[in-house]
């Protein structure tokens, strides 16, 4: 297996300028969505959309000690190392790049949506305009030709990094226990083994993930592993099996029809 | 080889199923195997063909959801126009009892042809009340779910991820159904003459003495005809 390359993503770092969310606008070439006012500094809902793969979060967290404190998430795609989205998406849309990139292709995606509830993130969102489901690309063509993502490029603060997965582990792990050491007690990793795995998009948090509006425990929901799992391999051959009984019971019931004559006689006794 | 029992209208025939009934009955063939066959595209994966008999992965949907939407409206009209009708047909139901558990056990027999005495069944018999009940229960679990994957915005999302193996499954018990009651309507040599009942709405008078006593006792029998 080829080295997994990761976004780090530093929490403590981000001052929520948004200049990543511009420039992966820029970079996808996406088009600008004017979203009414909900009376909070998230923009856009504090979700992403079909035009929108990535966005800045605006957590409040109020603290008797600390006081009001913003908790900035850059939210969008985890490309988690197994993605759930690949295994619903019955087209096959949803392919891993070696490299550790969850790619959607467009082309094959037909809008089914199954992607959007089966993700433990509620990432990947319908898009009207394609007709097709749409999520972060992690940049493959920009990495592909050596480039760094377009929203860690841009990043100024220095919050984003681009890199090998295990050399950037070994950093987050040197920055949390500095955190904690200076006044961030309860910081931590995310995506280092969430949903068993992890992600290949690695997050320094300066609190417990809830406080980032992040699920503590990732899970996969009961009803999508019993679907994909137990009812799409094996519950449809209860079809062919009682096609089967019917085309048995058409032959032995014309045969034994011919022995005993009386019986079948006008299709009754 | 004979394959659905000759249509005979040279023997006194009696009415099974009304006009409502039998326009209900095959307008929800058609919708449900339009359903079936566009939404197996998605269910069995990588059968491609089967989606580009719709005009592909984008059409087939659009059959389904149109077929759907028939199908709904068909069940709902059968409901208000044929409420007495329905309620008639439940009732028959819910008189599940030892001669339908018999027909049910010496079933397996009867299906592969083996010459069996069946006690006398209502309108309608042991097996048929288990598909009357499996059916339509499967199928307005598929309206339901389904109309709850088509608009998953407007439900939470928890209820539409529970949506899909709903779906799934229903369709499955629905198909097997379907498929067996298919068969046992049209070339079973048992059941066959069933069939004349939903396509021209009479059946043989002798058969439905025969295959539905009771039922032929209490409405065109003698006590019947004396009331």
């Amino acid at each position: 297996m080829t080295r997994l390359k990761t976004n780090l993503y530093d929490v403590s770092k981000c001052t929520a300028c948004r200049g990543c969310f511009t420039a992966c606008k820029d970079s996808n070439q996406l088009p600008a969505v004017i979203e009414p006012f909900k009376g909070n500094y998230d923009t856009h809902g504090g979700d992403t959309n079909g035009n929108t793969y990535m966005v800045i979060r605006f957590n409040e967290d109020y603290d008797e000690v600390t006081g009001v404190r913003w908790n900035f998430l850059k939210y969008q795609c985890m490309h988690c190392i197994d993605p759930e989205c690949m295994k619903v998406c019955p087209k096959g849309a949803y392919t891993k790049l070696d490299w550790g990139a969850t790619f959607h292709d467009e082309e094959k995606c037909i809008g089914c949506q199954y992607c959007t509830y089966a993700c433990p993130f509620g990432i990947p969102k319908y898009r009207k305009r394609t007709d097709t489901v749409t999520k972060c690309t992690l940049c493959y063509e920009r990495v592909a030709e050596g480039l760094t993502p377009a929203c860690t490029r841009t990043c100024a603060p220095g919050a984003l990094k681009f890199g090998y997965r295990d050399e950037l582990l070994e950093e987050a792990r040197e920055r949390v226990k500095f955190l904690r050491a200076n006044g961030f007690p309860r910081a931590t990793i995310y995506g280092e083994t969430e949903l068993g795995t992890g992600t290949n998009k690695l997050y320094i948090l300066t609190d417990t993930p809830d406080k980032f509006g992040l699920p503590v425990n990732p899970k996969v929901s009961a009803n999508t592993w019993v679907w994909q799992d137990w009812i799409q391999p094996y519950a449809g051959w209860l079809i062919p099996l009682a096609l089967a009984g019917s085309a048995t019971s058409f032959v032995t019931t014309r045969l034994l029809a011919n022995k005993n004559k009386d019986h079948a006689e006008g299709g009754h006794e | 080889m004979q394959w659905i029992p000759e249509y005979r209208d040279d023997v006194e025939r009696v009415e099974r199923f009304n006009f409502l009934a039998r326009f209900t009955h095959w307008s929800h063939t058609v919708t449900f195997i339009l359903c079936l066959f566009t939404g197996l595209a998605l269910f069995l994966g990588g059968v491609d063909w089967l989606a580009a008999i719709f005009g592909g992965y984008r059409g087939a949907g659009l059959v389904h959801r149109i077929a759907a939407v028939i199908l709904t409206i068909t069940l709902l009209t059968a409901t208000v126009f044929g409420f007495g009708g329905l309620i008639a047909w439940i009732k028959d139901l819910l008189r599940f009892g030892k001669n339908d558990i018999i027909f049910v056990m010496k079933f397996p027999l009867e299906f592969l042809g083996f010459p069996v005495k069946i006690p006398p069944q209502t309108r309608f018999n042991g097996g048929e009340k288990g598909n009357s009940m499996v059916t339509p229960t499967m199928v307005i679990l598929l309206v339901l779910s389904g109309y709850i994957i088509w608009f998953p915005s407007i439900f939470p999302a928890g209820l539409v991820r529970f949506s899909y193996p709903v779906h799934d499954l229903a369709m499955i018990f629905a198909t097997v159904m379907v498929c067996m009651h298919g068969y046992l309507g049209s070339f079973h040599p048992g059941s066959g003459e069933s069939f004349w009942g939903m396509w021209k709405g009479t059946v043989r008078a002798d058969w439905a003495k025969h295959h539905h006593a009771t039922w032929y006792d209490e409405t065109y029998g003698d006590k019947a005809k004396g009331e």
